[in-house]
C-alpha cells in the first residue's frame, strides 16, 4: 500500500515537472538575408560590363577529349582482361569509358543497378548532406552550374542559354532556358532559382549543408522567368562556386513553407518528399526506406513539343540499392543484382580474381585526391616542436605500410594537394618521407628527448616535471586504421618512444579532434573543387584545423589566393602554401587512395574524375549499358 | 491477483521512468551529438559554419543541459508525442512504423519455428538420452549454438542464392514493380523465399538453446519420484514423457516465453544488415551511431515496456500453469 502511494506520488510529481518545464522555442530570427533592394537590370547593364563565361555541356566535353584518345584495345579484347596491372586498367579504362558513337549502339530501355552505402534520408535536394543522397541529386535534382573532371566549372547547357560576369566579379548574370519544364509540368524559372536561394537561407529551414556557400552570396534576383541575377558580398576567385545551389519548385513549397518549415513534416511535405517535383533528367517513382529508390527517365526533360531539345538520358530507369555489408555487395555484383559497386583494397586484391568475379563484371580504379594521414596535435608537450614532428615522419616504415598494409595499391602522400592537381607545387615539389630511425633519434635528441633515467623511454623535463615520452594516437576501430598505426607503434618503441592505439567509435573519434582532445590521430581528408577549400583545415582556428596549425604565412596566402582571379598566380600561391604546411609536418602523410569499382560488363562510359566515376560532369550520365551485350 | 498486478504494474512505471532517466542521461553523455557527423564529412569543402551550427543546436535542444532536455522529452512523450528523428527527419513514430512489420515478420516466424522444432527435439533428446543418435544430435545443437550469425548468413547466401540460385540473395521482396503486380498468393510465396534464409539464420542458434533448455529441465524432472510412480504403474513411455513430465517442465518454459517479448521487436542488426531487411535492429544500430536521441529513447521505452511486460506476463503465467503460485 505504502509502496502504491510512493508510486503514484513519484509519477505525479514528474508530470507536473515535465510539463512546467516544456518550453517553446520562441524567439525566431525571419531571415539570414539582410535586406537588399536590388537594382533595376538596365541599371546594372548601363554599369557594368558583362563577361561571357563557358556555357557547356559534360558529355560534348568527354566527347571532344575522346575523339582525341585512340583506344589501347578493343571492347572484345578488354572483356577477356583480368585488371591485375596498371596497364590493363588503362585498356579497360580506355575501351569501356567510350562514349557510344551511335544512338544504336544504346539498349535504351536499360535500367542501371547502382550500390548505395548508405540510405537517402531526404528526396529534397536542399536537405541532402551526405554522399549517397548527392548521387540521388545528381540524376533527380535541377542546378544551373556544374563541373568537369579538373574540376573546371562552368553552367550547364541543359539548363542555361547564356552566362555572364561582370567585370568587378562582384555579379553573375544568367539567362536560364525557356525550354524547362518540372516533372509536373510547370515550368522552371528564374523566380525558383531565386525562391531556392531564400529557402536555403531561411534559418527556420533546417539546411544541413547546402547553406555553406550559399551564404557568402549577398542576394539573388530574377529580374523575369528567365534572368537571374546573383550578386556577391566581396570580389573573389572562389564566388563561382557559391552560385552553385541546388533548385527546388516554388510553386510547391511557397505557400506551404511558413507553415512547416521543416519542409518535412506536414502531411503535405510528406506527400512531396515520398513523390517529389523533379528537375533533372530522372524522376522518382518508387521507394523504400533503408531498401532501395527507383528514379525513372523523364520523356519530358529532353522531348518539348515533340522535338529533342536535350540529349536523352542513356538508362530507362536507375535503382538505387541500399547494401551496407561489404560482402553482401561483393555477392550481389558477382550474381548480377547490381551493375556497379565500390571494392574496398581487399576485395580487389583477393576476392575478385575469379572467374565467378569475371564471368558478369570487370573492375577499374582511378586515382582520388583523398590522402591519409597522422596528426600532431601542435598544443601537446609531444609534438610543439618542429623538430619531433619530423622525428615522427622519419620513425615511421612507409615502405612496409604502402607494399604490406595497403597491398601496393596506394602512392605515398607528399603534401595537401595532389601532384597532378593544377595547385599542386610544379617546383621543389615536396618529396615522401621515408624511414630512417637515425635520423628521428638525431632528432629527438636535439629536440631535448633523451633517455635520461636509463629505462628505455626517452623524456624531457617539461615545467620543472620529468615527462616521459608516451602518447596516444587515435583511430576509426576499422582493420586498416588500426593496422597502420600499430605499425607507428612498433616503429616508436625502437626509437624509445611509447605510443598507445586508441580505436574508437567514429562519432567519438570526430567529437575528439573537434575538440581538440588527443595527442595524436590517424585521418583522412578528400577534396573540394576549389584549393581555398582547404583553408578550414589550416587557416589559424578555423573549424577543422584539428592539430592546430598556425602559420600567418600560410594565413595571409589563403587570404591573397581566393582574390587573385589569375589562375596560373593563384597556383603559384597555393602551391606556396602546400610547401610551407609540409615543411611544418603538422601531418605525417601516408598515402593518396584510389577508388576502386566493380562493373558489369554491359556497362559502358565510366571514366574517373579525382572524386570517382561520379560527382563531376558528365559523371554518371555519360554511363551507358550496350545493346549488344544484352 | 488483481491487486498484484496492480501493485506490479506501478513499480514498473518507476522502474520506466528510472530506465528513461538513466538512458537518457547516459546517451546524453556520450561523446558527439547529432551534429558530429555533419561537421565532418571527408570533403573539406562541406564546413558548417559557426552560427549554422548553434542554429541546429538550438533547432535539436542540444543547448539545454540533459536534465532540462529529458524532461521536454517526457512531457511530449506523456502527451503522445514521441519528437522528430534527427537523422531521418521525419516523425519517431513513422520512422519506427515503417520498420515494425519486417521486423515482427521474421522474429515471429523464427519464434514459432523455434519452438515448433525445439520441444520435440528436446524431448526426443529426453527420450533417447544418452543413445548414439541423441549424442549426435547435442553436438550438432552445441555447434550450432556457437556458430557466429554472419558466417552462416554468408555460407547461406553463397550456397542457396549464388552456387544454386534458388533463393534470393537479399530484401524482403522481389523488385516493387515485379511484386506488385504478383497475386496475394504469389506475393506470399514470394515473401516466404525472400525470409526464409534470414529467418534460418535468425532461429538455428535459438533453437539450438531452447533444445537444450528443454532437455536439461526434462532430465530433471525425469528422476522425479512421480515419474517412476507413473512408470512403475505401467503406463507408457510416451504418456509419461508428454504427461507427466513434459508438463512440469512448462514452468521455466514459460518464464522464458514471457522474456522473449522484447526480442521479438529488437530485431538484428546483423542479419538485417546481410539481408538488406528493413527491420528495426538495423535502425537502431544507425540511431546509435547517428546519436539520434529521439529514435533511440522510443525504442528504449518499447523495449523496456515490453520487458516489463514480458516478466509480469512470465509471473501471470507462471500462476496459470502451476497451481501451487498463487499471488493472492
Amino acid at each position: 500500500m505504502m509502496l502504491s502511494l510512493v508510486c503514484r506520488a513519484a509519477v505525479a510529481a514528474v508530470l507536473v515537472a515535465s510539463l512546467l518545464l516544456v518550453q517553446v522555442e520562441a524567439a525566431q530570427e525571419e531571415s539570414l538575408v539582410a535586406p537588399f533592394d536590388a537594382p533595376k537590370l538596365a541599371e546594372i547593364d548601363a554599369r557594368v560590363k558583362w563577361i561571357d563565361q563557358p556555357v557547356l555541356d559534360g558529355l560534348d566535353l568527354l566527347r571532344a577529349k575522346q575523339a582525341k584518345e585512340k583506344p589501347l584495345t578493343t571492347i572484345e579484347q578488354v572483356l577477356r582482361l583480368q585488371n591485375t596491372s596498371a596497364t590493363a586498367n588503362d585498356q579497360i579504362l580506355s575501351a569501356l569509358g567510350r562514349l557510344p558513337e551511335a544512338g544504336a549502339q544504346v539498349n535504351w530501355d536499360a535500367t542501371m543497378v547502382r550500390h548505395l552505402g548508405g540510405d537517402v534520408k531526404s528526396t529534397n535536394p536542399v536537405m541532402h548532406s551526405s554522399a549517397a543522397e548527392g548521387e540521388f541529386g545528381t540524376l533527380t535534382g535541377f542546378g544551373l552550374f556544374s563541373f568537369d573532371w579538373n574540376f573546371f566549372p562552368f553552367a550547364a547547357k541543359d539548363a542555361v542559354r547564356s552566362w555572364q560576369s561582370s567585370d568587378d566579379h562582384l555579379l553573375d548574370k544568367v539567362v536560364l532556358r525557356d525550354d524547362l519544364r518540372w516533372s509536373d509540368g510547370v515550368p522552371i524559372t528564374a523566380h525558383d532559382v531565386e525562391f531556392s536561394f531564400l529557402t536555403i537561407m531561411n534559418p527556420r529551414v533546417p539546411v544541413p549543408a547546402v547553406r555553406s556557400g550559399t551564404d557568402q552570396l549577398r542576394y539573388v534576383k530574377a529580374y523575369d522567368d528567365h534572368t537571374v541575377v546573383f550578386f556577391h558580398k566581396e570580389a573573389l576567385a572562389t564566388n563561382v562556386w557559391n552560385i552553385n545551389f541546388p533548385v527546388i519548385p516554388q510553386h510547391i513549397y511557397k505557400d506551404s513553407i511558413a507553415e512547416d518549415p521543416t519542409l518535412e513534416n506536414s502531411p503535405y511535405h510528406v506527400r512531396f518528399e515520398d513523390n517529389p517535383v523533379c528537375g533533372g533528367p530522372y524522376k522518382m517513382v518508387s521507394r523504400t526506406r533503408g531498401v532501395e529508390l527507383v528514379v525513372e527517365r523523364r520523356d519530358d526533360y529532353y522531348m518539348v513539343d515533340g522535338r529533342q531539345v536535350r540529349p536523352k538520358p542513356y538508362f530507362k530507369r536507375v535503382r538505387f540499392t541500399v547494401l551496407q555489408d561489404p560482402n553482401t555487395t561483393l555477392l550481389s555484383l558477382k550474381k548480377g543484382l547490381v551493375d556497379e559497386a565500390i571494392l574496398n583494397p581487399e576485395q580487389w586484391t583477393t576476392q575478385t580474381e575469379g572467374d565467378d568475379f569475371y564471368r558478369t563484371n570487370t573492375k577499374a580504379r582511378g586515382l582520388e585526391w583523398v590522402y591519409f594521414y597522422f596528426g600532431w596535435n601542435i598544443k601537446t608537450p609531444f609534438f610543439s616542436d618542429l623538430r619531433v614532428r619530423k622525428a615522427m615522419s622519419y620513425a615511421f616504415d612507409h615502405k612496409e605500410m604502402l607494399d604490406t598494409l595497403c597491398y601496393g595499391l596506394y602512392q605515398p602522400c607528399n603534401g595537401i594537394y595532389h601532384p597532378t592537381a593544377w595547385m599542386a607545387p610544379k617546383t621543389d615539389v615536396p618529396q615522401p618521407y621515408t624511414q630512417d630511425l637515425d635520423r628521428a633519434e638525431d632528432l629527438l635528441n636535439e629536440a631535448g628527448w633523451v633517455d635520461s633515467d636509463g629505462d628505455g623511454t626517452r623524456d624531457r623535463v617539461i615545467d620543472g616535471v620529468t615527462t616521459q615520452f608516451e602518447f596516444s594516437i587515435i583511430c576509426n576501430n576499422a582493420p586498416l586504421p588500426i593496422q597502420i598505426c600499430t605499425l607507428l607503434k612498433q616503429n616508436l618503441e625502437q626509437i624509445g618512444v611509447l605510443c598507445n592505439v586508441r580505436p574508437m567509435e567514429y562519432t567519438v573519434l570526430q567529437e575528439k579532434e573537434i575538440s581538440h582532445e588527443f595527442h595524436a590521430m590517424m585521418g583522412g581528408w578528400g577534396t573540394g573543387t576549389d584549393p581555398d577549400t582547404s583553408d578550414n583545415l589550416w587557416m589559424t582556428g578555423a573549424g577543422r584545423n584539428f592539430v592546430n596549425y598556425s602559420n600567418s604565412k600560410v594565413d595571409k596566402l589563403y587570404e591573397a589566393g581566393r582574390r587573385e582571379f589569375d589562375r596560373d598566380k593563384r597556383a603559384k600561391i597555393y602551391a606556396e602554401i602546400d610547401r610551407l604546411i609540409y615543411a611544418d609536418q603538422p601531418y605525417t602523410w601516408l598515402y593518396f587512395r584510389s577508388s576502386f569499382y566493380g562493373f558489369n560488363k554491359q556497362l559502358r562510359g565510366y571514366n574517373f574524375s579525382p572524386r570517382g566515376p561520379y560527382g563531376y560532369s558528365p559523371g554518371f550520365n555519360a554511363l551507358w549499358k550496350s545493346a549488344e551485350a544484352q | 491477483m488483481l491487486t498484484y498486478i496492480v501493485r506490479r504494474v506501478l513499480i514498473g512505471s518507476v522502474t520506466l521512468l528510472l530506465i528513461t532517466v538513466v538512458v537518457y542521461a547516459l546517451i546524453r553523455h556520450m561523446p558527439g551529438t547529432p551534429l558530429t557527423a555533419a561537421m565532418t564529412e571527408m570533403d573539406p569543402s562541406k564546413k558548417l559554419n559557426p552560427e549554422d551550427y548553434e542554429r541546429m543546436r538550438r533547432a535539436y535542444g542540444l543547448d539545454k543541459p540533459w536534465y532540462s532536455a529529458y524532461f521536454v522529452w517526457l512531457g511530449n512523450v506523456l502527451r503522445f508525442d514521441l519528437g522528430q528523428s534527427f537523422a531521418h527527419k521525419q516523425p519517431v513514430t513513422r520512422v519506427i512504423g515503417e520498420r515494425l512489420g519486417p521486423t515482427l515478420a521474421l522474429s515471429v516466424s523464427s519464434l514459432v519455428l523455434m519452438y515448433l522444432l525445439s520441444i520435440p527435439l528436446g524431448l526426443y533428446s529426453t527420450a533417447r538420452s544418452g543413445a548414439p543418435d541423441e549424442r549426435a544430435i547435442s553436438l550438432l545443437l552445441y555447434m550450432l549454438y556457437s556458430f557466429p550469425t554472419f558466417v552462416a548468413a554468408l555460407l547461406l547466401q553463397m550456397t542457396f542464392a549464388q552456387y544454386f540460385d534458388l533463393l534470393p540473395l537479399y530484401h524482403m521482396h522481389d523488385d516493387l514493380e515485379v511484386y506488385q503486380q504478383l497475386s496475394p498468393a504469389g506475393k506470399t510465396w514470394d515473401l516466404f523465399k525472400h525470409a526464409l534464409l534470414p529467418t534460418a539464420c535468425e532461429t538455428y542458434g535459438g533453437l539450438a538453446y531452447y533444445s537444450r533448455f528443454i532437455r536439461a529441465n526434462m532430465m530433471e524432472v525425469i528422476r522425479q519420484d512421480y515419474v517412476r510412480t507413473a512408470r512403475a504403474k505401467g503406463v507408457g513411455e510416451a504418456r509419461v514423457v508428454l504427461v507427466h513430465a513434459f508438463r512440469n517442465t512448462l514452468i521455466p518454459l514459460v518464464t522464458m516465453v514471457g522474456l522473449t517479448l522484447p526480442s521479438l521487436l529488437g530485431g538484428s542488426v546483423i542479419i538485417e544488415r546481410i539481408f538488406v531487411w528493413p527491420g528495426i535492429g538495423n535502425l537502431f544500430f544507425d540511431s546509435i551511431t547517428a546519436r539520434d536521441y529521439p529514435v533511440i529513447m522510443c525504442l528504449t521505452l518499447v523495449f523496456s515496456l515490453l520487458t516489463l511486460a514480458g516478466t509480469l506476463l512470465a509471473d501471470v503465467l507462471y500462476a496459470v500453469v502451476d497451481p501451487r503460485v498463487s499471488y493472492s
